[in-house]
């Protein structure tokens, strides 16, 4: 491994955007800020095309050779016998996932470009949109455990940047804090995996501490805090991946523009959380007890969200929820052992949940608002074609329909979990119920028919220019197109590491993660199965209670508002959670103004005084009085006296 | 006998020493002195060192007191309104009285177990006259004429000085 | 007798180590030296006796010579104390000056 020079693409991936970031930031923002992103533009082009061409030599497609590899590029901060290592690993999940960042990505670049004209920070969110895309490159990349936190946090920060990015919104601002929180808490299990791994294995490097784990496993046994990281890596990903206690800040994070959403909070961004899972499950699957709970939790929360996305009248909190709800559906597969078909719905999730979310974002351009109410739109259908047209690819993708890329992964994750039994079998029948039909209630509240209780026809919304739907059409093609892809992801994933020295090979069970199961295959007869109906039976309901009984939406909301209020609090978690921020800013105003003010400052500012009246207590002992002096000077003649004579 | 008349006589001076520390008035406190300094004399006498016991007198109560007594009169010896014989201290004045007799007493308990010499008593040898002189002019020859321009310069100390401008 | 010299001795010595450290004017202080020098003169004279010693007597000589000049020094030193116009009093004399 150390005589591998490094391909120039694996260099172009990050020398591209740094060098677009410094650019923009330091000729163009001050220059002409609204050209910051034809540098950005080029970086993500390059980038595209680097991380193609890293996926194809992984696969050793078109006589490109080399294979995957892992090296250590800089050696930094050294201390004792490790040290914050930056190397690059280029292996197939994380090029399987970077590539499909990097292309919708890109895509989603040209879409802010038209999307973000006219604001006044263009410039800073096209930095900081490609500073986010840098740190999520470096995090899939990373060779070691530190450097993927390092890159992580870089994420949270990119996250938190752009969440706030209209800072003069108080809403905003709030929703950035509450990011940025959660997932500290969420960092914080990190930072403590992190520790327990470095004094377990003493190194952080993935492929080290792979063999090192094998090597344990195969004397029998496993270390004594694997449990316990697996469970901190575990909590971690429930932060940054939106699953189930840790979830509430992505609703809240639609306050951001909607390319934020789109590419972070669909596509990239809170896959982190799964794709640390994916790095870690040697660590997790050698635990046996810590894979059930990544199932349960992906699946509670699948079902969770899905029911509150079909509440929901804001087309980008119904879009947020299905967002947690599918990672939820990849936790679950990734549960199920499921590894392969796990990153494959995270690349295909990836195209078609950045379509809907774009869509979105095109509703509520038309209207000049950054995100619509299913009260603000209506039958829109004919006003805006294209995004109809892409909007319904994307939602039949996402419920699992035969030729669009859904039905290839999340049918088979839904085929997984019904072969399990037990309570997974009833959540897959749930899940597939569900998210069919929020999709669709959302489809038709904003496509299809004009209901009393809608304005929207009043509104006269048109298309909007070719700069907007062409990104969204191109991804949208990906999103119908990628479910004939499972064999390459399977391919990557699965074939690990090719040119790897027998003797280390020869105990790859754990390393190549060849042992875990392929994406099963579906052909078309399928789409009349299990899942298939269910989805029907989705689109079915949200029909009937949206176009035939057409006012049942609002029906309930008026008159039950205290079970709308119900499902507002999402069953009241929201609540919960508030209390427990109440209770924390409580503790720390208290220690802040009791604890540091009074007491400590006190303490310390009375031993001032204490250190000044023991002074002015023994200035009066050099206070030149002659009687003190003879007084004591007799004491000592005394005591010497006593000394001697004895 | 000489037992019982240096009791007597340490008692008196004892005596004299309390009311010497305790009188308000530093004429009467002089005088006390003076009572205190004759009966060590009348000891010197009693334990065979009779040359001593002139000395002590002579030079002592005869000259030094009555210096002291003229300088007394000189500064003022009669107390006057609101006047206090003991000083201040900075710490209670209780405290420094109980030091001094904690320290006394601590010596005299070290002295006592440590063993005062219980050598018994010999009566005095006339003989010692003799030795005491030829002591005094051969091996402290030198210390006697030190102490000879010692009482000389002393002297001069009390020339009296331009009053100062 | 010994033991009566002690406690003799002893008795002056703490008389004049009182007066020293605890009467406030500066003769009175000067008494007490005295009287402490006087004191230690009565425990070395009884020991020369008793010991046969004439050399401690002419010691006993020589401090007796030596306090008489040291009270005249002191004495002297008092009255300048008092022509310089800053009292008799031990509680006045905290700085040195003039």
């Amino acid at each position: 491994m150390i005589g591998i020079a490094i391909p120039l693409a694996a260099k172009l991936l990050f020398l591209a955007p740094v060098a677009a970031i410094l650019f923009g930031f330091f000729v163009m923002r001050p220059l002409k800020p609204e050209w910051t992103h034809w540098p950005i533009l080029l970086s993500c082009a390059i980038v595209t095309a680097s991380s193609f061409y890293l996926a194809a030599r992984v696969l050793g497609l078109y006589g490109i050779t080399g294979g995957s590899f892992d090296k250590d590029v800089l050696h930094w901060a050294a201390a004792g016998k490790w040290a914050v290592d930056f190397g690059l690993r280029v292996d197939g999940p994380g090029v399987a996932v970077l590539t499909m960042v990097s292309l919708v990505g890109s895509l989603i670049h040209v879409y802010a470009a038209a999307y973000m004209k006219g604001d006044p920070g263009f410039s800073r969110f096209f930095l900081v949109f490609h500073l986010f895309f840098l740190a999520m490159i470096g995090l899939l990349t990373a060779n070691n455990y530190v450097q993927l936190y390092l890159f992580w946090e870089l994420v949270g920060v990119a996250s938190y940047l752009l969440i706030g990015f209209w800072f003069h919104k108080e809403s905003a601002r709030k929703a950035a804090l509450k990011a940025f929180m959660t997932n500290r808490v969420g960092d914080f299990g990190f930072m403590l995996a992190l520790f327990f791994i470095l004094s377990t294995f003493n190194i952080s490097h993935f492929n080290v501490i792979y063999v090192k784990l094998a090597l344990t496993q195969q004397q029998g046994g496993i270390p004594v805090l694997l449990p316990t990281i697996g469970a901190l890596l575990i909590w971690a990903a429930c932060a940054k991946s939106a699953q189930f206690p840790l979830y509430f800040w992505l609703p809240d994070a639609m306050e951001g523009p909607t390319p934020t959403s789109a590419l972070m909070h669909a596509a990239t961004m809170v896959t982190a959380g799964v794709f640390l899972l994916v790095r870690s499950w040697p660590l997790i699957s050698a635990v046996p007890s810590l894979p059930p709970v990544v199932a349960g939790i992906g699946a509670f929360t699948a079902i969770f969200s899905a029911i509150i996305a079909a509440t929901k009248k804001d087309l980008k909190r119904i879009l947020a929820y299905s967002t947690v709800s599918h990672l939820g559906i990849m936790m679950l597969a990734l549960g199920l052992n499921h590894v392969a078909l796990a990153i494959f719905h995270l690349v295909v999730h990836g195209f078609f949940k950045a379509v809907l979310f774009l869509c979105a974002g095109n509703v509520g351009h038309a209207i000049h608002k950054p995100t619509a109410n299913v009260d603000e739109v209506g039958g829109w259908r004919k006003a805006l074609p294209w995004t109809y047209a892409c909007f319904l690819i994307a939602a039949l993708s996402l419920s699992g329909v035969y030729p669009f890329g859904g039905f290839f992964s999340k049918d088979a994750i839904m085929d997984v979990a019904w072969e399990n039994g037990g309570l997974i079998r009833c959540a897959s029948v749930l899940i597939s119920f569900g998210s069919a039909f929020y999709i669709f209630r959302m489809f038709f509240l904003t496509f299809h028919g004009d209901r009393p209780e809608q304005q929207g026809l009043k509104a006269h919304p048109h298309e909007a220019g070719a700069e907007f739907v062409a990104p969204i059409f191109l991804i949208a093609l990906g999103a119908a197109a990628i479910g004939f892809a499972a064999p390459y992801v399977q391919e990557l994933v699965l074939a690990g590491w090719r040119g790897l020295p027998t003797s280390v090979a020869s105990i790859s069970g754990v390393l190549n993660l060849a042992g875990s199961p392929t994406i099963p295959e579906l052909g078309w007869r399928d789409l009349f199965g299990r899942s298939g109906l269910m989805a029907a039976l989705g689109f079915g309901s949200a029909y009937y209670l949206t176009m035939v009984d057409a006012s049942w939406d609002w029906r309930w909301r008026r008159n039950h508002p205290r079970l709308e209020a119900f499902f507002e609090s999402d069953f009241l978690w929201k609540t919960f959670v508030g209390l427990i921020a109440d209770f924390t800013g409580a503790f720390a105003g208290f220690c802040g103004r009791v604890l540091d003010k009074c007491w400590w400052d006190g303490a310390i500012e009375g031993s001032a005084g204490a250190a000044h009246g023991a002074s002015e207590a023994l200035a009066g002992y050099s206070a030149g009085r002659l009687n003190d002096y003879l007084w004591w000077m007799a004491a000592g003649a005394a005591l010497l006296l006593g000394a001697v004579l004895r | 006998m000489t037992l019982i008349a240096v009791v007597l006589a340490g008692a008196v001076a004892a005596g004299f020493a309390g009311v010497m520390l305790f009188s308000r008035s530093l004429y009467v406190s002089a005088v006390c002195l003076l009572v205190v300094l004759l009966q060590t004399g009348l000891i010197f006498l009693l334990r065979g060192a009779a040359l001593l016991g002139f000395l002590q007198v002579m030079v002592y109560a005869g000259a030094v007191m009555v210096l002291v007594v003229i300088t007394i009169m000189a500064t003022g010896g009669e107390p006057q309104e609101g006047f206090s014989r003991f000083a201040d201290f900075s710490f209670p004045r209780w405290l420094a009285v109980s030091g001094l007799i904690a320290a006394a007493c601590e010596v005299a308990l070290t002295m006592y177990l440590g063993g005062a010499s219980t050598a018994p008593v010999a009566p005095a040898d006339p003989s010692m006259a003799a030795g005491f002189s030829t002591a005094l002019f051969s091996s402290y020859a030198l210390a006697t004429e030190a102490v000879t321009l010692l009482m000389f310069l002393a002297a001069l100390a009390v020339l009296p000085d331009k009053e100062a401008a | 007798m010994t033991s009566v010299v002690w406690v003799v001795t002893g008795l002056l010595f703490a008389a004049g180590l009182a007066m020293v450290v605890l009467r406030r004017q500066l003769l009175a202080m000067l008494l007490g030296v005295e009287l402490m020098l006087a004191a230690v003169n009565v425990a070395l004279v009884h020991h020369a006796g008793l010991f046969s010693d004439a050399q401690a007597m002419a010691a006993v000589a020589i401090v007796i010579a030596i306090a008489a000049a040291e009270a005249v020094v002191g004495l002297s030193l008092i009255l300048r104390v008092l022509r310089a116009g800053r009292g008799v009093d031990a509680g006045g004399l905290s700085e040195l000056r003039g």
